[in-house]
């Protein structure tokens, strides 16, 4: 490591970096081997893979114990089922998609705001913590009825309902985290003479990320159930849950089973996107060295290649 | 106190409930020493440093620095502690600028003098490394970079090297003279490592635990700089045999 002069620093880290990423000689976590087709590979290949298994396991069962359609359906036919019908249904998904992520959103800050208040002032905690955990143990599908009659027929009451169940977790998370942020290094700030506002910026908050999305990730799986809830107790003629509670009372089992997986899909896409956020917003996870900022990252390929100077 | 003392303590005691964390102790610091607090857990080394620090209240005495009163109050020293207090989710050159990033707004004279003193330190090549990429000694670097940007003149350093290995330990030791030597600062290292008390100080005092307090006061004799050599020297060992005295009674 000698230390040339201060000239042309970007290219010269740029080149370093490039050889450093692979070549890590201090036990660090070093980039793993192989490419980007090989990460996709680990990353998306072998999730696929046990889909595919479960769907067989699901075929082989039905086929195998000469289940009758109306009784469960295979794969293909519940498939078929919501791609025969996807006119109507198609705006019934999208009306799900709309509850689950705007209540998502309502319940990810409101759980955000309640976690910091009850963190920063113990006696809201106190007064606070014991009501949330009431409003979790009161069985949701009790709520949904005296909810329709405040808020009525709308998408209000099914954001109200997701948003309910998606607080919580990310609340407790967020407590957890902000009461858990190591104490020498709040310390540190202080020696350094920070301000409450600025250690809460710079320390305290990031050192909640990790939790934070913890309690997101909670809250996303179970959102797209709330919103299904709200739509069984509080629609008034088109929803994805009465699409497949009519299907349901006209033995159309593979329709059932085809919302059902539709219901599945949803849930499972908002999961990842909460996932890729993550991913994007704590880069310090799974890298060892920063990346530039987009804006800059053409400039150092350029550089590295030794066009510039 | 002489002419260019840069911190005085006077009087300052602290008591926890029924333990005296440190009894009524004055202390007088030159500008620009080296001085090694040494004694065995209990004894008040890191309360003595929490009250320099102004992280703790003293029940008693004033903390002056530099002709200031500043019993109590933060923002005056640097401070350095075991653990690297290292940010996970910054960069190498982000948590050498931390200070500023935590009282001000960071300038790009931050920046850059962030890069210059790690590139002049050693560690030029791992400025957008997250910390999670560093060995031990590496990160101990980052955060001793960290408290000298703060240019605060006094630095306070509690075991900084006490996590580390034998053999990391010894180079960070000698980085760290280096360091001091061309930075002109005022060093206050706690250890309870004798050797390294009397590699590193111009003096070094003795802590005793209940009550806490400072027992003795050795001017260090040896010459600098030093090296590997130094821990062999007569005055060294001469040195350590009477501390060693002290922190274990007749047993010696």
């Amino acid at each position: 490591m000698t230390n040339p002069p201060s000239t042309g620093r970007r290219s010269r880290l740029a080149k370093k970096y490039a050889f450093q990423i692979g070549r890590d000689s201090n036990g660090a976590p070093s980039a793993k081997k192989g490419g980007i087709g090989r990460t996709l590979a680990r990353n998306v290949g072998i999730p696929f893979l046990s889909l595919v298994l479960l769907m067989l396991v699901w075929q082989g069962i039905v086929v195998g114990f000469h289940i009758a359609p109306y009784i469960a359906p295979r794969p293909m036919q519940a498939f078929q089922a919501i791609t025969g019908d996807w006119v109507t249904l198609w705006p019934l998904v999208l009306g799900t998609i709309r509850e689950t992520v705007y209540g998502f959103v309502v319940g990810a800050l409101l759980g955000v705001f309640l976690g910091v208040i009850m963190a920063k002032v113990p006696f809201l905690q106190r007064m606070v913590y014991p009501v949330l955990v009431l409003s979790q143990a009161v069985p949701i599908i009790a709520l949904a009825a005296p909810l329709v009659l405040i808020l009525g027929f709308s998408v209000t009451p099914k954001v109200v309902i997701v948003a309910w169940i998606v607080f919580f977790p990310v609340t407790v998370n967020v407590l957890d985290g902000l009461s858990h942020v190591d104490q020498d290094l709040m310390n540190l700030a202080k020696v350094y003479g920070a301000s409450r506002w600025r250690t809460f910026f710079q320390i305290e908050i990031p050192a909640t990320t990790t939790p934070m999305f913890s309690g997101l990730k909670i809250g996303a799986t179970y959102a797209v159930t709330g919103a299904i809830i709200g739509e069984l107790a509080a629609s008034d003629g088109s929803s994805l849950a009465l699409y497949q509670e009519h299907a349901n009372s006209n033995l159309n089992t593979a329709a059932v089973y085809g919302t059902t997986m539709l219901m599945t899909a949803i849930g499972i896409s908002w999961f990842l996107l909460v996932v890729g956020t993550e991913v994007l917003v704590t880069p310090w996870q799974r890298r060892s060295v920063a990346r530039r900022p987009i804006w800059r990252r053409r400039e150092s390929a350029l550089t590295a290649a030794g066009v510039e100077k | 106190m002489s002419d260019n003392g840069l911190l005085e303590l006077r009087d300052v005691g602290k008591v926890f409930g029924d333990t005296v964390a440190l009894s009524p102790t004055s202390l007088a610091i030159e500008e620009g020493s080296f001085v090694a607090i040494v004694g065995p857990s209990g004894c008040g080394k890191s309360t003595l440093f929490n009250v320099i620090a102004g992280l703790l209240r003293p029940d008693s005495g004033e903390v002056v620095l530099a002709e200031q009163r500043v019993t109590g109050a933060t923002g005056h020293v640097g401070y350095m502690l075991q653990k690297d207090l290292l940010v996970p989710w910054r960069t190498v050159e982000d948590n050498i600028t931390m200070a500023a990033r935590l009282t001000r707004r960071v300038t790009a004279e931050d920046r850059s003098e962030a890069r210059r003193i790690a590139t002049q330190y050693g560690l030029g090549d791992f400025l957008r490394h997250y910390p999670s990429a560093l060995s031990g000694g590496m990160r101990q670097r980052v955060a001793f970079m960290r408290t000298l940007v703060t240019h605060q003149q006094l630095l306070l350093l509690d075991e900084p090297f006490g996590a580390l290995d034998a053999q990391t330990r010894l180079e960070m030791q000698q980085w760290l003279l280096q360091v001091w030597r061309e930075t002109g600062r005022t060093v206050l290292f706690i250890t309870h490592d004798v050797d390294e008390s009397i590699f590193l100080s111009d003096r070094v005092l003795v802590m005793s635990p209940r009550p806490g307090r400072i027992v003795a006061d050795f001017k260090n004799p040896l010459a600098r700089p030093r090296d590997i050599a130094t821990l062999t020297d007569p005055e060294f060992t001469r040195l350590k045999s009477q501390i060693m005295g002290l922190l274990h009674g007749g047993s010696a």
